[in-house]
C-alpha cells in the first residue's frame, strides 16, 4: 500500500479531526485566492491606467530626469517634431506622443488662478489615452479648434466659467518672459484625482507654443509600445538613436514614472503580506494542534509500525503524508468555495471607496488568478508540512517500548 | 544472512536493563546471558516483574541494554543505528503482541502484506502470499475484512499471519494468549507450534500461561530479572 494511500485511510478514519484541519486550510485558501486574486487585478487595473497615462516609455532631456528643471522647458526637447518622428521610427513604437508640461495662471478677468497644463497632440493623445473618458461636458480638443482649451472641473469651479466661455492663460516663456494668449473652454474633465482636478488645464500644441514662445521644444516625448514588445530593449535602443540624432536624453519606463502606482504596490503588498502571515499563523496552529493530536492517539499504532520494521523516517513521513493530503483536498475545497464567493461578490454590485486621493469608487471585481491559486497551494502545502514536521518527528523518535505500552 | 551452524540466532551476553520509576531505578534485567537457536519454541516465565517482557524486548531489537551486548547471528547489534536495527527487524524477526496490534485502517490482508511492502516485495507476491498465510492461519475468507470486525482469535491468528510474512528467522510473543479465551488460546498455541514444525521459524514467548508453558520445548524461568531455570523438555 502506497504512504498516500495510507494516509488517506487514516485520515479518513480519524474523520471529525480531518474536517477540522481540512476546514482551515480550505478557508485560508479561498481567503488568499480571493485576496490574490484582487489585489493582482487591482495591480493590473492599476498598471493599465498608469501606463495610459505615462505611456510605456517617456523621453526627457537628462537633465530633466535628474529632476532638477526649475522652469517650465529649462530642459525640453528641441526640434519635437523631429524627435517624435525619430522615436515612430522604432519598430517597438507604437505611437509617440510630444506633450508639454507648463505653469501659469488662467484668469478670467475677475479671478486668477494657477493651473497645471498639458499641451497635447489632440488627435493622437485621444487615441492613444483614451483622454475622452475623462471628459464630463463639453468635447475634446481638436487641431480645428486652435483655441479651445479643456478645464478641470474643479479648476473650471473655481474660476466659475462655463463650457463657450473665453478665459486668458498668462504663463512665462522659457527664456523668462511673461506671455498671455485668449482661449476658449471647450470641455470639462474629471482627472479622477482632487488635487488634479482643482489645477487641470490642457491645450492643443499650437496654443501652448504661442503661449510659451517654445519654438517646437517639447517637455517629453510618452511613448506606447506595441503589444509583447520588450521594454528595456526598446529603451536602450531609443536612447542610442537619440543621442546619437544630437539629443542627451533619458529613456524612462513606466514604472520609475507612476509613482502612485509603486506606492499602491507597495500598500497592497503590505495587506497581503499581513493576511498571508495570519492566514499561514492559524493554519501552522491549527494543523500542528491536530497532528499533535493524531500522533499522541497513534501511540500505540506508531509503536507496531517501528516493531514491524518501520524505520524511523518512514514514521516520519506517514505523518508528513497525511498532512500534505489534508493540505491538497483542503485547496480542492478552498477552491470550490472562492470561486462561490468570488461569484457572489462579482455580482454583488458592492461600490468600493476611491483610492486615497481619488474622485470615484468602483465597483468590487475579483478574477481567479491561476498564479494566486497555484501559489496558495504551495502555501498551504508548505504550511502544512511545517506544522506536521514537529508532531511527525516526534512520532519517529517515540521510544517503541514506551509506544507499544500506551494505553 | 544465514547463522554459522550451531551459532546462536539471538544472543543476549550479559545484558541488564532498569527503568526509572520516579525517582527510583527499578532493575528489570540483571546480567542475563541466553540465546535462542534456529527452530526453538521457548517460553519465558516468571511472576509480574520477573523480566521477561523487558529480555523479550532486548532480544528483539525494540529496546537497547543499558549494559551487556546483543548479538544477532553473531553479529553485535546494541549500537546499531535504528534505522538498521528496524531493518533487521523487518528480515528477520516476527512480532505477536497481547492485544493483537493490527492496524485498524487495513483489511486482514494488508496487514500481513503490510511487513512485506516494507521490505519493498512486488505487489502480486505480497497478495499471493498473504493470502497463503491467512489460509494457513484459517481466515482464508477474512481477507477483506477490518480488524474491529473480526474476534480476538481472529485478530490474534491474523497477526500470527503478519509476524511470519517475512519468513523471519524468530517470532517474539509476547503473552499471545493472554487476551483469549482458552478454547481459543489452545487453538492459537496449536497453530504456533504447527507453524514452527512446517516453517521453521524461533518462537520465544513471554508468558505467564500455563498451557504455553506446557506446551514449549525449552522454559527460562525469570526471577528478579536474573535467569532462575533453563530447561529443555
Amino acid at each position: 500500500m502506497s504512504a498516500l494511500a495510507l494516509a488517506f485511510r487514516n485520515l479518513a478514519r480519524h474523520r471529525r479531526r480531518s474536517v477540522l484541519m481540512g476546514a482551515v486550510i480550505a478557508f485560508g485558501f479561498a481567503a488568499f485566492a480571493l485576496a490574490g486574486g484582487f489585489i493582482a487585478q487591482s495591480f493590473e487595473g492599476l498598471r493599465e491606467s498608469t501606463i495610459r497615462q505615462v505611456g510605456n516609455l517617456q523621453i526627457v532631456d537628462r537633465r530633466a530626469a535628474s529632476g532638477t528643471e526649475q522652469a517650465t522647458l529649462e530642459f525640453g526637447i528641441p526640434r519635437g517634431e523631429s524627435a517624435r518622428k525619430l522615436a515612430a521610427s522604432d519598430p517597438a513604437v507604437e505611437t509617440a506622443l510630444p506633450r508639454v508640461e507648463f505653469v501659469g495662471l488662467v484668469t478670467t478677468g475677475g479671478k486668477s488662478i494657477p493651473f497645471f497644463g498639458i499641451g497635447v497632440d489632440p488627435i493622437p493623445e485621444a487615441k492613444a489615452t483614451g483622454a475622452e473618458e475623462l471628459l464630463v461636458k463639453g468635447r475634446w480638443l481638436t487641431p480645428e479648434n486652435p483655441d479651445g482649451i479643456l478645464l478641470g472641473t474643479g479648476l473650471a469651479s473655481a474660476l466659475s466659467v462655463e463650457v463657450g466661455e473665453g478665459v486668458t492663460l498668462v504663463a512665462t516663456s522659457p527664456d523668462g518672459s511673461l506671455n498671455a494668449v485668449d482661449a476658449i473652454v471647450i470641455g470639462l474633465a474629471d482627472v479622477k484625482f482632487k488635487e488634479l482636478n482643482d489645477r487641470y488645464l490642457a491645450a492643443g500644441l499650437p496654443l501652448v507654443e504661442r503661449l510659451l514662445q517654445s519654438e517646437g521644444k517639447v517637455s517629453k516625448l510618452v511613448l506606447f509600445l506595441r503589444e509583447g514588445m520588450d521594454e528595456a530593449a526598446a529603451a536602450a535602443r531609443l536612447k542610442a538613436a537619440f543621442q546619437s540624432g544630437g539629443w542627451p536624453v533619458e529613456v524612462l519606463p513606466w514604472e520609475r514614472l507612476g509613482v502612485f502606482y509603486g506606492q499602491v504596490r507597495l500598500l497592497y503588498a503590505g495587506i497581503f503580506g499581513f493576511l498571508g502571515a495570519v492566514l499561514v499563523v492559524i493554519v501552522i496552529l491549527a494543523a500542528a494542534i491536530v497532528m499533535t493530536m493524531a500522533v499522541t492517539e497513534r501511540t500505540r499504532e506508531i509503536g507496531t509500525l517501528r516493531a514491524l520494521g518501520t524505520r524511523p523516517s518512514g514514521v516520519r513521513n506517514m505523518f508528513l503524508a497525511e498532512a500534505l493530503l489534508l493540505a491538497l483536498v483542503g485547496c480542492a475545497a478552498g477552491a470550490v468555495l472562492s470561486l462561490i464567493v468570488m461569484a457572489a461578490l462579482n455580482a454583488s454590485g458592492i461600490v468600493l471607496p476611491p483610492p486615497p486621493g481619488g474622485t470615484t469608487g468602483f465597483p468590487i471585481h475579483v478574477k481567479a488568478y491561476p498564479l494566486a491559486y497555484a501559489v496558495g497551494v504551495a502555501a498551504m502545502a508548505l504550511t502544512a508540512l511545517a506544522a506536521a514536521y514537529l508532531p511527525a518527528r516526534r512520532a519517529a523518535r517515540m521510544n517503541i517500548v514506551e509506544a507499544l505500552a500506551h494505553v | 544472512m544465514e547463522p554459522e551452524a550451531g551459532g546462536a540466532l539471538v544472543e543476549a551476553r550479559a545484558v541488564s536493563r532498569s527503568y526509572r520509576l520516579g525517582a527510583a531505578e527499578v532493575p528489570a534485567v540483571r546480567g542475563i546471558t541466553l540465546s535462542l537457536r534456529r527452530g526453538e519454541f521457548t517460553a519465558l516465565q516468571g511472576p509480574s516483574g520477573s523480566g521477561k517482557t523487558t529480555l523479550l524486548n532486548l532480544f528483539g531489537l525494540l529496546d537497547r541494554p543499558d549494559t551487556g551486548r546483543v548479538l544477532i547471528e553473531g553479529r553485535d547489534v546494541s549500537a546499531w543505528h535504528e534505522e538498521g536495527r528496524s531493518d533487521l527487524r523487518r528480515d528477520r524477526f516476527g512480532f505477536i503482541f497481547q492485544s493483537f496490534n493490527l492496524l485498524p485502517v487495513l483489511t486482514a490482508e494488508e496487514n500481513v502484506a503490510y511487513p512485506m511492502g516494507l521490505r519493498g516485495v512486488s505487489r502480486r507476491e505480497r497478495t499471493d502470499r498473504a493470502r497463503e498465510l491467512l489460509a494457513a492461519v484459517g481466515l482464508e475468507g477474512k481477507r477483506a475484512v477490518r480488524p474491529d470486525l473480526l474476534s480476538g482469535g481472529q485478530r490474534q491468528r491474523v497477526a500470527i499471519a503478519r509476524a511470519l510474512a517475512n519468513q523471519p528467522a524468530v517470532v517474539f510473543a509476547d503473552e499471545p494468549t493472554a487476551s483469549l479465551d482458552s478454547k481459543t488460546a489452545e487453538e492459537i498455541l496449536d497453530l504456533m507450534l504447527a507453524l514452527n514444525e512446517d516453517r521453521g521459524a524461533a518462537f520465544l514467548f513471554a508468558t505467564h500461561d500455563a498451557r504455553v508453558v506446557a506446551r514449549a520445548r525449552r522454559v527460562v524461568t525469570l526471577h528478579d530479572g536474573t535467569i532462575a531455570r533453563d530447561t529443555a523438555a
